[in-house]
């Protein structure tokens, strides 16, 4: 190997990377508006549900009860400031109560409760709280359900201590970095195809072998150092430090891999980007999952960047054990090396 | 003398259509060889050979006695290849062009200043080459071709279609370098340029050489040199008249011109280097 040509040839595509207008001016400002959203979102999880009440006169018991299940009381004074209250999302639910509330309630006739919910409140939910005012409305007239629950949480217990969703997403940025980063790489290699400047390089001592190292390792630098300025400056870091910057120094091969074979694929810009969005959308899948749980099931553990993901995310918000990150790691290496020699192999082809 | 470039039996075919057929020549230390041939004829693909960046199919090189499939790092160490199509890097400048493979070349002592100098774009070596004229482009090329000073200097149709001043300086520093000793391998399918610069030329046409020798053997042999006279007949019009030179019957068809004819104007004729390829061919160098 002959580290001197290798060297120029990072210098080389790192000047060309910046002057390419195009991509440097994502790459930077992507990373920036990456930081930027991440501190702009809300650092804390607000589990204070709140609901709203239009209502002459309740006993204290009602309320206390309601407290007493985490809920917040917002008493509005008509009911039309308690549809408002319920359309700015005050409160998630509002219910206005008949002036004879509680005597109808004694009196054993069916009084009217008229139940306001927002749009966008899933069913699930509108059922929980008829469910839970039915059972108040038991407590108060004296016939309370007679069941006892005992509450176990399995797993850590998050209650007061909720990830914000900031943090969720953050595997899903770094991962974002990671990945878009295949496109300025494999944009700077079929670039060169294009151009038929590897075609002058390969005239000269430089063998095909030193030029895949230096494109790999400018396309792992470049991934990784960006995941790395991102991971730092948004704190996370903080938990399991060399786990977290061993899968972003491998997620950061995978990309350069798939860079690989996006090169040998794409014959210009166009191509590039149409082949490199469609590996982005897959490869993020996983990321979904975290944000938004229970969308993504088993499968996406075919999905390659499935194990950077997961070793990320746990490392980040909840703390993963070694033997998880191990078995995490060594996946996604052997996922590294297969992504690498296709990518290799397919773009040795199209450039000899 | 010994040879610099040995081609025996090259053979090269792209999908099954022959591009080069079984071709064979020499090229002496310090010798300007052309490959003369239309477009499409396999000249290329014969520089591409000899440069390995293709494996001949079939028989062999060497280049200063180095096998250019076994030795390819040797020989590309010490050959220069000015393409045919430009392929510098359009958003570096000229400097940082030539500095990234001087340092691919290891050669520590280059100094590109001196070398855009060489070449007429002295002032412009930080300017991007994406600002530059095809004329510059293709100087910068060959400057490029130049870094390692090589043994032996490849370059592929370098002044197609360049103004006559970028033209000029390329040929000239095509001699400097046959000065210095180098081997040059140039294709073209400029005839003219082909007989001011080389010491023999090759006419390759269908991948095949049709003709390989000094371009003033090639006229003599297939050429014809001529007189050409306008002379003015008793009506008063021109007339044209040829008397063919180095025949038997020249001496007495010369003498006839002068002495019972009013010639008017006259001039000599040889044969051009395009002329004996569509002799010896039955097609130009055009095509």
């Amino acid at each position: 190997m002959n580290w001197t040509s290798i060297r120029a040839l990072i210098e080389k595509d790192v000047m060309l990377f910046f002057r390419n207008r195009f991509f440097a001016l994502i790459t930077i400002g992507a990373l920036i508006m990456y930081i930027v959203i991440y501190f702009i979102m809300p650092s804390e999880v607000d589990e204070t549900l709140r609901i709203g009440f239009f209502v002459d006169e309740l006993p204290a018991e009602f309320t206390q009860e309601l407290e007493a299940e985490g809920l917040e009381v917002y008493y509005a004074d008509s009911v039309s400031d308690l549809k408002d209250a319920v359309l700015n999302a005050e409160v998630t639910a509002g219910f206005a109560f008949p002036p004879d509330f509680m005597n109808s309630l004694a009196g054993q006739s069916a009084p009217q409760v008229e139940v306001f919910f927002p749009s966008d409140l899933p069913q699930e939910a509108k059922d929980l709280y008829i469910l839970l005012l039915k059972e108040l409305s038991f407590t108060l007239v004296g016939q309370p359900l007679n069941i006892e629950f005992s509450e176990e949480v399995l797993g850590d217990d998050l209650v007061g201590q909720q990830i914000p969703l900031r943090d969720r997403m953050l595997p899903l940025i770094a991962v974002f970095v990671l990945m878009f980063e295949t496109l300025g790489l494999a944009n700077l290699i079929s670039g060169e195809i294009e151009a038929r400047t590897l075609q002058a390089l390969l005239i000269t001592p430089l063998r095909v072998r030193e030029l895949f190292t230096g494109k790999s390792i400018t396309g792992v630098g470049m991934a990784f150092l960006q995941a790395l300025i991102l991971i730092v400056i948004t704190g996370g870091l903080s938990n399991q430090p060399v786990i977290i910057l061993l899968a972003l120094f491998l997620g950061a091969l995978l990309a350069t891999g798939i860079a690989f074979l996006l090169a040998s694929s794409g014959s210009d810009l166009l191509g590039i980007l149409a082949w490199g969005i469609l590996a982005i959308l897959i490869l993020i899948l996983p990321a979904l999952g975290i944000i938004f749980p229970g969308t993504i099931s088993n499968w996406a553990k075919l999905i390659p960047s499935y194990y950077l993901i997961d070793t990320v995310n746990r490392a980040i918000n909840y703390g993963i054990s070694n033997q998880q990150a191990v078995t995490n790691l060594v996946i996604l290496l052997l996922i590294d090396v297969v992504f690498l020699w296709l990518g290799i192999t397919a773009l040795r082809r199209k450039i000899t | 003398m010994t040879n610099a470039i040995i081609a025996d039996q090259l053979t090269y075919a792209y999908n099954q259509v022959l591009a080069v057929d079984h071709i064979s020549f020499q090229v002496a230390e310090g010798e300007i060889l052309s490959f003369l041939g239309p477009n499409g004829a396999g000249k290329t693909t014969t520089v591409k050979m000899l440069t390995g960046q293709l494996h001949p199919q079939e028989g062999e090189a060497t280049l200063m006695g180095l096998d250019i499939v076994r030795d390819t790092e040797r020989v590309q160490a010490q050959i220069g290849v000015c393409f045919e199509i430009t392929n510098l890097y359009e958003q570096m400048s000229a400097e940082e062009n030539l500095n990234l493979f001087a340092r691919l070349f290891g050669a520590k002592d280059f100094d590109a200043e001196a070398a855009l100098k060489r070449i007429g774009l002295d002032g412009r070596g930080k300017d991007r080459v994406e600002t530059y004229s095809k004329g510059m482009k293709q100087r910068l090329m060959v400057a490029r071709s130049l870094i390692n000073k090589p043994s032996i200097l490849f370059l592929d149709e370098p002044t197609e279609g360049l103004d006559p001043v970028s033209s000029e300086t390329i040929r000239n520093v095509i001699l400097e370098e046959r000065e210095r000793g180098a081997t040059v391998f140039l294709t073209t399918h400029d005839m003219v340029e082909a007989d001011k610069l080389s010491d023999r030329v090759a006419f390759i046409d269908q991948g095949v050489i049709a003709a390989l020798d000094t371009p003033h053997n090639l006229k003599q042999q297939y050429g014809k040199r001529a007189i050409r006279a306008q002379v003015s007949s008793p009506d008063g019009s021109l007339v044209s008249k040829e008397i063919i030179l180095d025949q038997p019957e020249t001496a007495e068809s010369m003498r006839d011109l002068f002495t019972g004819e009013q010639v008017v104007t006259i001039h000599s004729e040889e044969a051009t280097l395009e002329d004996i390829f569509i002799q010896i061919t039955g097609r130009g160098l055009a095509g």
